[in-house]
């Protein structure tokens, strides 16, 4: 039986995941700081006995869209969206430094500084606590001063600086949780960049972009009917084949 | 079945919580020392199904892997306590916090819930209560014959009675503060209790430490921006919509599985 039948199907199915990483952008249209992924099909030739007989599809999303998504201005103090290129430190869930730009903070019951996704935020060396203020402001680059409690409009503190960094995007690459980090494990910690500007008062939007990834979906799908086309064209074959040896 | 129909699931749902974080929002559009909601959204988590780098042969590695996102959630809703405006009325009991703080309710079972909604009344026994008959705490009874209520920036209640030409002090109004009300639980009728990730209460007299001046005579609009919300209620639509698309394009899809092959 002719294998056309098995190369139309891996078609069909690494065309399904594409279509999955198309709607979990969709999904996220919405997702404070979150950066869409591409999808790309690659053939993967097999080399039988004899020459390279048969390509298949296979589906790899090669990188993450970096372009920066829409500022949306909220007037909270505690949210800040980073202009341009450049990461915000925090600490992953399993302890180790990674970058994002969800900059929606918030104060946890001790002080720490936390991201919308509670992870604690970096600052100079260890994760940022705040202690008990009147009115907080975060700088451009990242200063956290205060006015602590009870006292004047003299009394503002510099208390910490929160991690921004700027690594090249091509040592980078999203995590299981949807976080960035390091391609090279055990690279080591990035240092701080004191290029990378804050504004406070705004969040950085989802940079999905509704109507690319719809087009995407729409175009996935057809793709997806011509493999299903193909299979249902293999078994034709397959079947008027099985006709001609019964005549036989 | 498709991956991406339990993906877009993710996406509705979390588009239909947004929406109802809207609605309630918009709701309360009009109700006195209301601090709007934020849902905040989250990736879920991404699915390896080839690891990048891993190596295809003993001297080659695959360029890039396939990590496929498994959708979206509403991984909290934030209180936003900013203020956005005061309103002046004829009641002496309007009573508004010009900056942080939080008035002390007493709920029948003896603890403490918090409320910026300084809308106060008096009950027959003429103990300042608030709008569902629960107590101001500290408490503060007015006498029958007061002709006068007044309240100062600093929580100071006096009253002017018959016959006495001095002002009587009846009692004070304290406030309380937490490093994080953003960690307060809404419990309805204006009120908030104290949680782990609020802190303890710290209570104090009103302009000093942090907290805010009193003004008699003022109420505390709600903090929620119309034009904002129907902002977000059309993007929120829209998101939905697109998401419905999706489930009938995967749905589609299968469909023409079953009548093709």
């Amino acid at each position: 039986m002719d294998k056309a039948l098995y190369i139309a199907m891996t078609g069909a199915v690494q065309n399904m995941q594409a279509q999955s990483i198309r709607a979990n952008n969709l999904a996220n249209v919405n997702t404070t700081g979150f950066k869409a992924d591409f999808e790309q099909a690659r053939s993967m030739p097999v080399f039988g006995e004899f020459y390279p007989s048969r390509a298949y599809a296979l589906t790899e999303n090669p990188a993450t869209n970096y372009n920066p998504g829409w500022l949306q201005e909220t007037g909270n103090d505690f949210d800040v969206a980073i202009k341009g290129d450049g990461w915000i430190a925090v600490i992953g869930p399993d302890g180790t430094e990674r970058y994002t730009r969800v900059g929606n903070l918030s104060i946890g019951p001790n002080g720490q500084l936390y991201t919308g996704n509670n992870l604690q935020v970096l600052g100079d060396g260890a994760p940022i606590v705040i202690p008990e203020f009147d009115k907080i402001e975060i700088g451009l680059d990242g200063t956290i001063s205060i006015r602590p409690r009870g006292q004047g409009p003299q009394e503002l503190a510099q208390i910490d600086r929160i991690r921004l960094v700027n690594p090249p995007l091509e040592q980078l690459e999203k995590d299981e949780n949807g976080l960035f980090k390091l391609k090279e494990e055990g690279a080591g910690a990035v240092l701080p960049d004191a290029n990378v500007r804050l504004v406070a008062g705004f969040l950085e939007g989802s940079n999905v972009s509704a109507v690319e990834e719809m087009i995407h979906l729409l175009s996935l799908a057809r793709q997806y009917e011509v493999h299903v086309k193909m299979m249902s064209r293999a078994d034709e074959n397959a079947e008027a084949m099985a006709r001609i040896l019964q005549i036989g | 079945m498709h991956p991406s129909l339990w993906i877009s699931k993710t996406g509705m749902h979390a588009q239909d919580k947004q929406l109802s974080v809207v609605a309630n929002n918009l709701a309360n559009v009009a109700t006195v020392g209301f601090k709007r909601d934020r849902a905040e959204f989250e990736d879920l988590f991404y699915q390896i199904q080839r690891q990048p780098g891993a190596q295809s042969t003993q001297d080659n590695q695959i360029p890039s892997g396939l990590q496929i996102g498994t959708g979206v959630r509403v991984v909290s809703t934030q209180k936003v306590f900013s203020t956005t405006g005061f309103q002046t009325t004829e009641q002496p009991l309007d009573v508004a916090i010009n900056g942080r703080g939080f008035f002390q309710i007493l709920l029948p079972d003896g603890t403490i819930a918090y409320s910026r909604n300084g809308q106060f009344h008096l009950n027959s026994d003429g103990d300042v209560v608030n709008g569902n008959g629960l107590p101001l705490e500290p408490g503060i009874t007015v006498p029958r014959d007061a002709t006068n209520f007044t309240v100062g920036e600093d929580g100071t209640v006096t009253i002017q009675t018959p016959g006495n030409v001095q002002p009587q002090q009846l009692g004070q109004i304290t406030l309380v503060d937490f490093v994080n009300p953003g960690g307060l639980q809404a419990v309805g009728s204006n009120l908030f209790l104290a949680t782990g990730a609020s802190g303890d209460p710290v209570e104090g007299t009103p302009g000093q430490d942090g907290l805010g001046f009193l003004k008699q005579y003022t109420l505390e609009s709600s903090n929620v921006s119309v034009v904002e919300e129907m902002v977000n209620m059309i993007t929120t639509q829209r998101a939905y919509e697109m998401n419905s698309k999706v489930i009938a394009t995967a749905d589609q899809m299968l469909q023409f599985v079953n009548q093709n092959v």
